[in-house]
């Protein structure tokens, strides 16, 4: 960044403030880039880069943002006075002032760890990988091939009107593969399979080609889509549920992450995303789940999207327990809504802000956001030591379809394999599976948590919040665990 | 709009692409959006964006790449610059086993017709002032959130298949407003959709709440058993269930993947009710009408489903190469979808009066597919949907789960209203793409399976 830049930016925030503005925050994104490869059965449909960068300023006045962007620097100043210009009219209408209170400025920098930057990986050498991966799930008998790949780098930097300064650099991957086949009663059935994380390790084009992570699940998913070609359905009826990562993280991301957002505690998204079940009232108190589920912000793990050193408020990532033996302890915070939350409750909920305010582009405002959502691995073992321990479940892997209300009250998930568990034992595989529920009941009847061996970290790419929609990155650390007396199947 | 200036540069760039012997397609892209953010009956956001994007597609031979730079188009060299980063993507991609389909635009296009000068520059205190009046109006025992987008976006294309240009301009706006009770959790909604101005009417608002209000403070909430019910869908679920229904049913690429619901269907199959006709009419004006898809085809009126046949499948440009068919105009952003109308009372509740209980169900939340090849949703009521009995309202529902098939609520539908709805169906997951269902302001459809419902609203 120019010092040019930065001194016209630090001028502005001063003229700004001098106007009486109670805070202003600005992020100047120097690049945000990404690449997107898909392989759809062998052909390249997708070969796309893009490119953005420009400046987003939020303006805090009287009680009331104003925000605006503009991707032309030559039109800075403007910018600022537009973003002073919509808190202005905002202020008009404010019956719950908003308030960032007071804090020191601070400077601070967080890059993601990696080893290989995949910008600097030639696109042929990455269609290249993709293809070595398609010539393993290629068979006669697959109807459809998809293999995707996409690469994102941002470089941001951070200023307020405390003095702080944050310069972060943002590496992340993402990538998948899946099978698709017709079954014998000519339904569609699929298996897939997406990169994930340990929590440890490094971001960069090295995540990709280590074959633990990715390559090495072609087989596996190949012939668990045969074997889904020639099974029965899922008969409607209540069992226990065991969750394998790959739908766990999405199962806490719904029913955990989600009504766990403090904008959506206080009303903030009714009119799109929805509220929450939960209430100021409910902390310290609710019992959300059994003893044996504690749930964590962040985690402190440096390998996932949701891991990114300081959030769009400057704050530092806040690492700390939601859900401490099944009670509701802590929510997704920023600092505006942690202070209007306090005040509402009468008492100190939220000790400070959990770092959990981010934005997606240079182009929208900050709102509460997932960073890492996790459940903490258990003492039940492994996989097979909880089937073990199963008398009548089925095992399910990767989301086919998520619906979920409201107020994240009650859900109903679909997936894309089911193992019937009888009596100890793995028998045969099911198809179309599906399970609902309500969120509280739902996790007062978890009843196993698998140990740290069967703890992966889910990554998500594309969660949508808030409006003007914001599609945002983030990470589930998730064991297996086991669900009992759960509506699965579909009445007849 | 669009200067001259940056026409020029765009032709600039276009032969620079032919002396490159590629096959490029530039589309401009620009957008002027307000954002209006209600909470907690506050403002609590107020966000303006001006925000332009380049794209480019290149093709050399049976291979493709695409670039978008976000950024003021300031020079030839900019847009040449990103072209030289498209190309070089394109050069070392690899041959698709396709010939992939030229982007021609068939005629010079100019669209403004729904363009209103007073929209795109509208003050915020305009939106400030018409959320205040609400709010006032019902009081601060209420607590209401909400949101109102609008602004102007504009797009402009050129290939270097000939020398025609196609540039579109249009205005928008989404108004959306919650009320919400603080103790009762029960939550109304009213929303408002056009490409004017004067598409907004506040007081239209306040109506709608004075009617429902009274409903929702004197009755408790009713918990719907899981079963079969008589559900009316209002305007919102049949376009959103529609929309999942087209994807999964009538486009190209999923009905030659055998992945949809009508995988084993063929043309002239009758898939849905004899009253069910749907067209993506880019003239219906309560649609936001986009005459050409960004490849440059013209965009006629094209019915999909008439009297519940299958009549026509969508393709877009890269389907259609893919199977050998050809493009329908539908590489576009979003469909101008029109659910046919049909005899219905224009008033819902004279309708229904001689069916006894009914469920009225004007919006599905999270709507999901669990199982495409059947034709399966699911998703749950929220906003104003009450219980109807012998033409009454008696009280609102609990949170409840539709999990159903697109074959049996768009089979089996009972009563169509004579009158239509314009519904905002935008997606602002990336950039400003205005898209509108017009549909019958509800449809009845008896034996609708309800899987769940909550305690609560």
């Amino acid at each position: 960044m120019s010092e040019k830049i930065k001194k016209r930016i630090t001028e502005n925030i001063s003229k700004l403030m001098a106007k009486k503005s109670a805070y202003i925050d600005v992020r100047l994104v120097t690049e945000d880039n990404s690449e997107s490869i898909v392989l759809y059965d062998g052909n390249l449909e997708d070969n796309d880069t893009t490119f953005e960068n420009g400046i987003g300023v939020r303006t805090l006045f009287k009680g009331a943002w104003g925000f605006a962007a503009t991707s032309n620097l030559s039109k800075l100043d403007d910018c600022f006075e537009l973003s002073f210009l919509n808190a202005k009219t905002a202020a008009e209408l404010v019956n719950v002032p908003l308030s960032m209170g007071k804090q020191k400025g601070h400077t601070g920098s967080y890059k993601s760890p990696v080893k290989k930057d995949p910008f600097k990986v030639n696109l042929k050498d990455k269609i290249d990988f993709l293809k070595l991966i398609d010539a393993q799930i290629k068979e006669d008998w697959i109807f459809k091939r998809y293999i995707s790949a996409t690469f994102q780098k941002k470089n941001q930097i951070f200023f307020n009107s405390e003095g702080t300064v944050i310069e972060r650099d943002l590496t992340d991957i993402f990538a998948s593969m899946m099978v698709m086949g017709i079954d014998n009663e000519g339904q569609m059935q699929r298996r897939s399979h997406e990169l994930f994380s340990e929590g440890d390790g490094t971001r960069g084009w090295e995540m990709l080609t280590d074959p633990k992570l990715f390559s090495s699940h072609t087989g596996r998913i190949k012939d668990e889509l045969a074997a889904l070609l020639k099974a029965e359905s899922l008969k409607y009826g209540k069992r226990s549920v065991i969750l394998l990562p790959g739908q766990g993280w999405l199962q806490v991301h719904e029913t955990i992450g989600h009504p766990l957002e403090l904008d959506r505690i206080l009303g903030y998204e009714l009119s799109y995303a929805g509220g929450s079940f939960v209430t100021l009232d409910s902390f310290g108190k609710l019992r959300y789940g059994s003893e044996k589920l504690n749930v964590s912000a962040f985690g402190g793990f440096a390998n996932s999207p949701g891991s990114f050193g300081f959030d769009d408020e400057g704050s530092p990532e806040g690492n700390y327990l939601m859900i401490d033996k099944g009670i509701l302890v802590n929510a997704l915070t920023s600092r505006a809504m942690i202070n209007e939350a306090n005040e509402k409750a009468g008492r100190k909920i939220f000790k400070e802000s959990g770092g959990a305010a981010r934005s997606t582009a240079f182009y929208r405002a900050p709102i509460d956001r997932m960073t890492n959502v996790n459940i903490l691995p258990g003492k039940d073992g492994n996989l097979k030591d909880i089937i073990l321990n199963t008398e009548d479940g089925i095992i399910v892997d990767n989301p086919t379809s998520w619906s979920i209300g409201s107020n994240r009250e009650h859900f109903h998930f679909g997936c894309e394999i089911a193992w019937e568990v009888k009596n100890g034992k793995k028998t045969k595989i099911l198809k179309n599976p599906t399970y609902q529920g309500h969120t509280v009941e739902f996790y007062n009847s978890l009843s196993a948590v698998g140990d740290k061996s069967t703890w992966q970290v889910g990554q998500v790419e594309n969660c949508g919040k808030g409006e003007p929609n914001q599609v945002m990155e983030l990470g589930h650390g998730v064991p297996v665990l086991r669900f009992d007396n759960v509506i699965t199947g579909e009445r007849k | 709009m669009m200067t001259k200036k940056i026409k020029n540069i765009f032709h600039a760039a276009r032969k620079e692409a032919l002396k490159k012997k590629v096959k490029a397609t530039f589309s401009y892209h620009r957008e002027k959006s307000h954002l209006m953010r209600i909470g907690n009956n506050s403002v609590s956001l107020n966000t303006s964006e001006d925000l332009i994007r380049l794209d480019i597609k290149v093709n050399i031979g049976r291979k493709q790449g695409t670039h978008t730079q976000m950024g003021d188009i300031i020079s030839e060299d900019y847009v040449i610059q990103a072209l030289n980063i498209a190309v070089e993507k394109t050069k070392h991609s690899i041959d698709l086993d396709f010939n992939p389909l030229d982007d021609i635009i068939e005629q010079n296009f100019n669209e403004t017709i729904q363009y209103d000068k007073k929209l795109e520059v509208l003050d915020p205190s305009f939106k400030q002032v018409a959320y205040k009046k609400i709010i006032d109006t019902f009081g601060q025992g209420y607590n209401f959130s909400g949101s109102w987008s609008s602004g102007s976006t504009e797009n402009f294309i050129v290939t270097t298949q000939n020398d025609n240009e196609a540039y579109h301009l249009v205005t928008d706006q989404n108004f959306s407003i919650v009320l919400k009770h603080p103790d009762k959790k029960w939550e109304l909604i009213s929303v408002q959709t056009g490409w004017k101005k004067s598409d907004f009417n506040v007081n239209k608002t306040i109506k709608e709440f004075k009617k429902l209000l009274p409903v929702y403070e004197n009755n408790k909430g009713f918990k719907v058993k899981p079963g079969k019910y008589t559900v009316v869908l209002g305007p919102t679920a049949i376009a959103e269930v529609m929309e999942m229904a087209l994807w999964t049913g009538f486009y190209g690429r999923t009905y030659e993947e055998k992945r949809g619901w009508t995988a084993k269907n063929k043309i002239g199959d009758k898939v849905l009710g004899s009253n069910i006709t749907i067209t993506d009419d880019p003239e219906n004006t309560g649609t936001f009408m986009f005459g050409f898809d960004f490849s440059g085809k013209k965009r006629h009126k094209f019915v999909i489903c008439k009297d519940g046949k299958l009549k026509n499948i969508i393709y877009d440009p890269q389907t259609a190469a893919m199977y050998k068919k050809k493009p329908t105009g539908h590489n576009i952003g979003g469909t101008s979808i029109a659910v046919g109308t049909g005899d219905g009372d224009k008033s819902l509740l004279k309708a229904v009066k001689s069916l006894g209980s009914v469920l009225y169900i004007p919006a599905l939340h999270y709507i999901n597919l669990p199982n495409q090849s059947k034709g399966i949703f699911t998703g749950s009521s929220r906003f104003n949907a009450v219980l109807i009995k012998n033409g009454r309202i008696v009280s609102p529902i609990f949170s409840s789960r539709i999990t159903d098939t697109f074959q049996s609520v768009f089979g089996k539908v009972k009563i169509i209203s004579k009158d239509s709805v314009s519904v905002n169906l935008s997606n602002t997951y990336g950039r400003r793409s205005p898209v509108a269902a017009s549909v019958p302001s509800y449809i009845v459809t008896e034996g609708i399976k309800i899987t769940d419902c909550a305690d609560s609203f």
